[in-house]
């Protein structure tokens, strides 16, 4: 009896003497709060930017994907196009060492938020899908879709109604925004999709399917490649887009960085420079085995 | 060691056909026949892949991908010959956790207990039910987003001084890539562990009562009997389908290309990507893969004949 009625008894007293030390301390710490938490707020966000992990790590990783003329392999299979080209030169101007994580592209979205990659430089056109679960930089090259079409099953289809047709076949890479804008374009075509854009190209040059959509200039690569197969059946770009970076979400310092990194190489000319060498006469030709 | 009750018999071996077979009959008409019309089959699959595909083979790329000559160093792997170092490497630390796993949780399936009953059966048919692919994305993503960065291993191997990144490199491949690779071991081993489980379980099985009974009797306890009397006699029965399991875990090792590890398969697409050589890219893919499967298929029939014989 006497071992139950002790701590019933201190707990009598024990029960207000804490309550009143808990609104003590809550109004003590309440009132801390305001500027305090604001301030721990901030310490936290800017330790855990990209920018910083990046810095402390020495290596900036990018996620991309092989992806003629943007990232391939040259003959030593050492990466190269574009956008190795971009991230090198960003990871220099960081004082940091680039790091490339080859990914296969419909994955690299939930890679890069699975923090396999600090971002995705990689030729990746802006939509507002991808934009809902990662944040995009400003753009740094304007590109297109375009198409290449089959000699022999396309023969004189110049028209987007032509190819809007059920029989109509065509091949794109999966998760890519070419297959996005000839599901809009041509919504009664049929569409098949493959994990690279080679393999869509074969299926043309093999007549298996009617042409194929990628990003400029890939399918004017493909036709001169292949010039007795393949034509091009519209001059211009069937949607022009923008390609940026994407980053993850909640990350102001590092979409602050990259945008301003993009603007200042505009500026000097290097990413247009870049640009005409990797998209324009094809001088890297050499470099590529076969 | 007592002579196994049910198991192979001297009656299996000489059976006509089966693994044991031995070439005992001239070559008939019949085999001509059948020899005959495989080579015209195959040769008019080639003829149509050449005429009616109208397509220009040119393999000169890909091989350039396999090994390539260096002025500095001389002929040294290049992209497809690392994949298949990859391939191999997970596949053998793979190998080693199932082996692990799967007599452990073997063990525990044959328990007189529930609990580990519960947990091995739990373990075992989950993993059985799942696909190999939809098994990987969901657990892979998981080690590598919560379980890795926990254990902190990535920045663990970045820390690491200059001859201890050499091991790393040498047992898991690039130290940057370590972690991916670490994180699609596990899950392998894991996927192929419900399979050895089950190999082990029934070998286990398989050893007649009346073993365990007599070890009881001449008084030894439970875990003797398991260690002295039953896992002997079992480990000989279990080795061939355990060999065969590890050929197979060598082919199942191409699904971790899914989540972009560089092993012969990724590396396959990235080179068919970048050369444009679609179908000679994995036909030759497809021949290392074989050249690696085929050896190691070869070790595992001669694994099967010994342990056959020293079974008898």
């Amino acid at each position: 009896m006497n071992e139950n009625d002790k701590p019933a008894l201190s707990r009598r007293f024990l029960a207000p003497a804490a309550g009143s030390a808990a609104a003590f301390g809550a109004l003590v710490f309440g009132a801390r709060s305001a500027s305090a938490q604001g301030a721990d707020a901030r310490a936290t966000l800017a330790g855990t930017s990209m920018i910083e992990e990046v810095k402390r790590r020495n290596t900036l990783r990018v996620g991309m994907s092989t992806f003629v003329p943007w990232a391939f392999r040259n003959k030593t299979g050492e990466l190269i196009g574009y956008e190795i080209d971009v991230a090198n030169r960003l990871a220099q101007d960081l004082g940091v060492r680039a790091e490339f994580i080859p990914t296969a592209w419909d994955g690299i979205v939930p890679a890069l938020l699975a923090g396999r990659f600090d971002a995705i430089i990689g030729g990746m056109s802006i939509t507002p899908a991808r934009n809902l679960s990662a944040n995009f930089t400003a753009a740094y090259s304007a590109t297109g879709v375009d198409m290449a079409a089959s000699k022999r099953l396309a023969d004189g289809m110049t028209t987007i109604e032509a190819y809007n047709r059920p029989n109509v076949t065509l091949t794109g890479r999966r998760g890519s925004s070419g297959i996005t804008a000839v599901q809009r374009l041509m919504p009664r075509a049929t569409i098949r999709q493959f994990d690279d854009d080679a393999q869509s190209i074969l299926e043309v040059v093999n007549g298996r399917a009617h042409a194929m959509v990628g990003s400029v200039p890939r399918p004017l690569f493909a036709s001169l490649d292949n010039p007795e197969a393949l034509f091009r059946p519209f001059a211009q770009p069937l949607v022009r887009q923008a390609d940026a970076m994407a980053v993850r979400k909640s990350d102001p310092d590092a979409l602050n960085f990259l945008d301003n990194w993009i603007m200042l190489r505009q500026l000097d000319g290097w990413l247009e420079e870049r640009q005409a060498y990797w998209f324009g006469a094809r001088e890297w030709r050499d470099q590529v085995p076969g | 060691m007592a002579r196994p009750g049910p198991g192979l018999s001297q009656l299996d071996r000489e059976a006509t056909g089966g693994p044991y077979a031995r070439w005992r009959r001239g070559f008939g008409l019949a085999d001509g026949a059948v020899l005959a019309l495989v080579v015209g089959a195959c040769l008019l699959l080639g003829w149509r892949a050449g005429m009616a595909l109208d397509y220009r083979w040119n393999f000169a790329p890909v091989w350039a991908f396999v090994v390539r000559y260096d002025t500095e160093r001389g002929w040294v792997a290049n992209l497809l010959l690392q994949g298949l170092f990859t391939t191999l490497r997970v596949s053998f630390w793979a190998a080693i956790i199932a082996a692990i796993l799967g007599v452990l949780m073997g063990v525990a399936r044959t328990s007189r207990l529930l609990l580990p009953r519960l947990i091995a059966g739990f373990y075992v048919e989950t993993i059985r039910n799942i696909p190999p692919l939809v098994f990987i994305f969901v657990f892979y993503f998981f080690v590598t987003s919560q379980i890795l960065p926990a254990l902190g291993v990535e920045d663990w191997i970045r820390r690491q001084p200059p001859e201890s990144l050499w091991w790393i490199a040498a047992l898991f491949g690039p130290p940057q890539q370590a972690a991916g690779v670490i994180a699609a071991i596990l899950c392998l081993g894991l996927f192929e562990g419900a399979y050895v489980t089950e190999i082990v379980r029934a070998g286990i099985q398989s050893i007649a009562p009346g073993q365990s009974e007599a070890a009881r009797a001449l008084g030894l306890s439970r875990a003797g009997t398991l260690r002295l009397v039953v896992l002997p006699q079992a480990i000989g029965r279990t080795v061939p389908p355990l060999a065969g399991q590890a050929v197979s875990l060598v082919k199942d090792s191409s699904i971790i290309s899914l989540v972009s590890i560089q092993d012969l398969a990724f590396l396959g697409t990235e080179v068919s990507a970048s050369t444009n050589r679609v179908f000679e890219t994995w036909i030759v893919v497809a021949l290392l893969y074989f050249i690696v499967c085929g050896a190691l298929s070869l070790i595992a029939s001669r694994l099967e004949r010994r342990f056959a014989a020293h079974n008898r």
